[in-house]
């Protein structure tokens, strides 16, 4: 219970220290310390919390907690519309509104009447948010040291330092993400939620270009439209079950799940906003813009996982209410399909890694909806591999761009040599993506037979056909980083030590994970499945699980040991003529003029329009966001 | 314990696969030359063929290129070893995957343009592939309610008789995967000269004799996989799946030798429009009727 | 013992001439002969090749090129010159920009004369060559385990 508290308070202050201080050591100092303090603290309730039986849960309600979300709120809601008055962007005003003044009637017309006895609780499915949230998130807090003094650096001269504000919103957003987890009071995870919207917001919207304030709007608008459809699910709870408190409406909803529709449909609404799906995604792509360890925190590893940990937490109430279930199922696999492919025709690394994000959130989402043992098994995997491998790819990508000038795939030519060791971690984080025996692979497959045994042909398609175009991807930008030719200047030599901790911390993460991935399984994800489901699912045989650790241990043996030290002599590449400089691929050509033989990936971008593609995906589950709900509402009233 | 029987199974796959393998690619050869009229080479030719190389200089244009193709060997073999100990079909299909990727990246790390352009066509014929080769697996785990290949073993009848659309389509997609024309873009055994040798352009000596090897592995591997069909609860079936495995090999060759390369447009397209067909309809008929 | 010879794999490449060899060459190696009973195979990548092939005579703008492709063939390697022109320049031998022979240019192991080029004769210098493919071969072997 103290932990809880402290470790969602804790942020909060030291965001608060942060705001303050304007010393660049003194920063250092305290972002370190206070990431130590977070992880350790994560650590600990983790270890805590293992193989218990039942959830912890904590009699705590508080009026003060209760006012002081009510306040938070309006915060939240007034700075949106400050914003969206000073940029002229209507459309934000109107929702903040909206939800501002559907808040407070709620807060002082209706919640009066419910009262929540066990306000905070853990379970093993909390345990593993806290687990990324403080070990992954609190690293790359650390990592924001170094990469935000090379961004300062690149800055133009004069520009105001805005790391404080940096820096505060990054704990902020913490704590926010520690609340959401911890919340059994929906009211509670509601404000947690609309402050990591706010801190999304902002951290977008960081250099203040127009293209960052234009798709920082983009952002709130979309997350708004979740917050009001999250405001509806509070209003519908409250009414048909008369509770606000999370784990009552689950039990509730699994007992009548036909009342429960309107109420599981906008909360699916909303996860689906926060975790970019499909039509939503646009958000996502455009927060790109933001500085990238804003990218790797909250736009792939934490905050949209907030959106499918609500998706997964609503699991066995899916699995017996076929509304929402198929509002969950058809726009994951779209959007898993759809993105898989969109992300064959990018060159620009932080958009491959944004789509794949989306893909992969979009697994997620399929996972949840089906809502079985064995699929929220394979979405708990997703989940917890996803997060570390998405940042050590991110923090790779965001370092290779301060030192080679782009964050164009094409540009990582021979980055084997030029930064022989961020090439390897960032290889690692790729293989950690696509390919088993790792982590994502493993929970892939769980994926596959989850919509395998749940008897739906076109989820299998999908992922059939999503996987290949996955391969693709992946593999073409590895192979880019293969590439090793002559001894092009080592360039990494420069890179902040805040910065290869973190990336060292994420690479160990994920050979532990990978290997360990029986044990996560025994010891977290199976009692969470026995809490919910009171079955346990073993998706994949130990036996094959153990195959995959000893086959991870080769491949990392391979990486980072085993490449570069074959003894054979040293040839030239075959030209078909006279090489000028073999390492430079130039030869002598039949005009006696210098010809350099370049290769550029394939992008198929006339196979895959991803304007088309975007457009067709937009509207299909646009369209089909828009029957669901209708038809939820439909529901809702007959029966009232 | 089953991982124990895998361990037996790698070794003894390591052992006889390339034994097998050889023997399959002479007679591919022995085959090919007498469909174009000729005598053709002593059936053990592939077996000098990888014996010379390995006598010939260890070269290499990096560091790098033969370590990844030595575990590209290794994983194919440990594919082999889990697929024919009855082990799972998945995580044969994961293994063998990735020991095409890192094929795949040996022949980028060259940065030879030849081997590049064979690489990005090798990409593109695993994300051809790929999706019928999960269907194939879905397919067999709803006959038979399992991933094991040793599942096989429990039927009444040879799974081929609920799967055969299946079947039809992973036959399609074989000739991709035993890169046999018209789908060998990426390299090919015959002398195609546009490409100079893809994929393998830079590969010489022994790194080439261990690709070589790899092959024969795959192709046992992959017609084991033919041969997984037409197993049932009786001995009789294995050699029965024996006879139909070495008859896809010949239909192989047939085409092989009958059909010219195509563009890699219609390879995608084709095997992708097959993949949904075949494996749609199949998995479908098995999920709802 | 070596097995050079029970596969040899050859390229071919055509420097200065009438081209006439050249076709003779492709005619020996053309299924009608049906070389690849004997393990032949026409690869046209000297990291996979064996024996090079060289017809026409070497001049100040091909010689940089036979050059290349010797380098990067991988050791056992023989050279055939195959022709007249390319023994020893022949017809084109006192043109302006003519150096002569291959040998000007890389070291030859076989000679084929002829003009243009007998298909015997090319069959004869091939198995030659591949005695002397042999003996390198086993020399390579001795060697390594010397070293």
């Amino acid at each position: 219970m103290t932990m809880l508290g402290f470790l969602i308070l804790f942020p909060l202050a030291v965001g608060a220290v942060l705001l303050a201080i304007r010393n660049n050591a003194a920063r250092n100092v305290v972002v370190v310390a206070s990431a130590l303090v977070i992880g350790l603290a994560s650590i600990w309730l983790v270890a805590q919390g293992l193989n218990s039986a039942a959830p912890a849960r904590f009699a705590f309600s508080s009026t003060v907690v209760d006012g002081l979300c009510t306040l938070v709120g309006i915060v939240v809601a007034c700075v949106v519309v400050a914003f969206g008055v000073k940029y002229r962007n209507a459309l934000a005003v109107v929702l903040a509104a909206v939800q501002l003044v559907g808040s407070l009637v709620f807060e002082f017309g209706f919640a009066h009447g419910a009262h929540v006895e066990y306000a905070l609780y853990y379970d093993q499915l909390t345990l593993l948010m806290v687990f990324i949230i403080g070990i992954i998130g609190s690293a790359i807090c650390v990592y924001a040291i170094g990469y935000m003094e090379d961004f300062q650096a690149h800055e133009p001269e004069g520009a105001p330092d805005k790391r404080p504000t940096f820096f505060a919103l990054m704990f902020v957003f913490l704590s926010a993400m520690f609340l959401i987890v911890f919340s059994d009071h929906m009211v509670w995870l509601f404000t947690g939620w609309e402050v990591t919207t706010l801190c999304s917001f902002l951290l977008i919207a960081y250099t203040r270009t127009e293209e960052a304030i234009r798709n920082a709007f983009r952002q709130i608008v979309m997350n708004l439209l979740g917050g009001i459809s999250f405001l509806v699910a509070l209003y519908v709870s409250l009414f048909t079950f008369g509770t606000l408190s999370l784990s009552e409406f689950l039990e509730l909803g699994q007992a009548y799940p036909q009342l429960a529709v309107l109420a599981v449909t906008a909360l699916a609404f909303a996860g689906i906003t926060k975790a970019a799906q499909m039509p939503f995604h646009t958000w996502l792509l455009g927060a790109m813009v933001a500085p990238t360890p804003t990218s790797a925190l909250l736009h792939s590893s934490t905050m949209v996982k907030a959106g499918v940990f609500l998706l997964v937490k609503l699991s066995p109430v899916l699995m017996v209410c076929p509304v929402p279930s198929a509002l969950l199922t058809f726009i994951g696999a779209i959007t898993f399909l759809f993105c898989s492919i969109m992300a064959i025709t990018q060159s620009n690394a932080k958009r491959v890694l944004a789509y794949s994000t989306i893909a992969n959130l979009g697994l997620i989402t399929a996972c949840a909806g089906i809502g079985t043992p064995g699929a929220v098994w394979a979405a708990a995997f997703l989940i917890l591999f996803h997060a570390i491998a998405k940042s050590l790819l991110f923090l790779c990508v965001g370092t290779a761009e301060h030192h080679i000038g782009s964050r164009d795939i094409e540009d990582m030519d021979l980055l084997f040599d030029r930064m022989p060791s961020l090439a390897r971690f960032m290889m690692l984080g790729i293989m950690c993506m696509f390919i088993a025996p790792f982590g994502m692979l493993m929970a892939k497959w769980a994926t596959l037979q989850a919509f395998t045994e749940a008897g739906d042909i076109a989820l299998v398609l999908t992922l059939a056909f999503g996987s290949a175009a996955t391969f693709m991807f992946w593999a073409k930008w590895m192979g880019k980083l293969a590439g090793i030719a002559g001894q092009p200047k080592n360039v990494e030599l420069s890179v902040h030590s805040s910065e290869w901790v973190p990336i060292m911390l994420m690479a160990v993460l994920i050979a532990l994970g990978c290997v360990g991935l029986p044990l996560i399984s025994l010891n977290l994800v199976e009692p969470y499945l026995y809490l919910v489901f009171g079955e346990l699912a073993f998706p994949i045989g130990l036996d094959n699980l153990i195959i995959a650790a000893v086959a991870v241990i080769l491949m990392i043996i391979i990486l980072f040991s085993g490449l570069g030290h074959s003894t054979a002599r040293r040839a030239n590449v075959y030209l078909a003529g006279v090489s000028v400089d073999n390492n430079e691929r130039t030869f002598r050509n039949s005009l006696s003029g210098v010809t350099q033989a370049t290769a550029r990936n394939w992008y198929m971008a006339d196979w895959f329009p991803e304007k088309r593609l975007d457009f067709i995906g937009t509207a299909v589950c646009a369209a089909f966001i828009v029957g669901i709900y209708a038809m939820a509402v439909y529901f809702a009233i007959v029966l009232f | 314990m089953q991982v124990f029987i895998t361990i037996l199974g790698c070794i003894g796959f390591a052992i006889l696969a390339p034994l097998v393998g050889c023997l399959l690619a002479g007679l591919d050869r022995k085959i090919s030359a007498r469909m174009q009229g000729r005598v053709g080479p002593p059936l053990l030719q592939p077996y000098y063929d990888v014996r010379k190389l390995l006598e010939k200089d260890h070269v290499a244009v990096n560091s790098s290129e033969g370590v990844y193709i030595t575990f590209a060997l290794v994983f194919a073999i440990v594919a082999g070893g889990i697929f024919f100990t009855g082990g799972n079909l998945l995580m044969c299909i994961f293994v063998i995957t990735l020991s095409s990727l890192l094929f795949i990246v040996a022949a980028y790390s060259s940065r030879s343009p030849y081997a590049e352009v064979g690489a990005e066509r090798e990409t593109l014929q695993v994300m051809a592939y790929e999706p019928m080769v999960l269907l194939m697996a879905v397919a067999f785990f709803l006959a038979t309610g399992s991933f094991q290949v040793s599942a096989a073993f429990g039927l009444d009848a040879p799974v081929i008789t609920q799967i055969w659309l299946a079947f039809l389509g992973f036959l399609f997609i074989l000739t991709i995967k035993l890169r046999k024309s018209p789908f060998d873009l990426s390299y090919s055994h015959h002398a195609h000269q546009e490409l100079v040798k893809g994929v393998t352009t830079e590969m010489s000596g022994p790194t080439l004799a261990k690709v070589e090897v790899m092959h024969w592995c795959e192709s046992v591997l992959f017609l084991g996989w033919t041969g997984m069909f037409f197993l049932w609860g009786n001995p009789v079936s294995i050699a029965v799946a024996v006879v139909v495995a070495l008859a896809a090999y010949f239909l192989e060759i047939w085409i092989d030798n009958n059909f010219a390369r195509v563009k890699w447009q219609a390879m995608l397209g084709s095997a992708w429009a097959v993949a949904l067909v075949a494996g749609g309809v199949n998995i479908g008929v098995l999920m709802y009727l | 013992m070596a097995f050079a010879s029970k596969s040899p794999w050859v390229i071919h490449y055509d420097a200065s001439s009438c081209n006439g060899c050249d076709i003779e060459v492709l005619a020996a190696l053309c299924p009608g002969f049906d070389a690849e009973r004997f393990g032949v195979i026409n690869t046209g990548n000297p990291k996979h090749a064996d024996i090079f092939l060289v017809t026409g005579s070497v001049n100040e703008r091909n010689i940089s090129v036979i050059k290349e492709i010797y380098d990067q063939m991988v050791e056992p390697k023989v050279v055939v010159a195959c022709g007249i022109c390319a023994c020893t320049g022949g017809i084109f031998h006192d043109c302006y920009n003519v150096i002569g022979g291959v040998d000007k240019a890389i070291p030859v192991d076989v000679y084929a004369p002829g003009c243009a080029v007998r298909p015997e004769a090319i069959i004869d210098a091939v198995v030659q060559a591949v005695g002397i493919l042999d003996e390198k071969s086993k020399a390579l072997a001795a060697a390594r385990k010397g070293a």
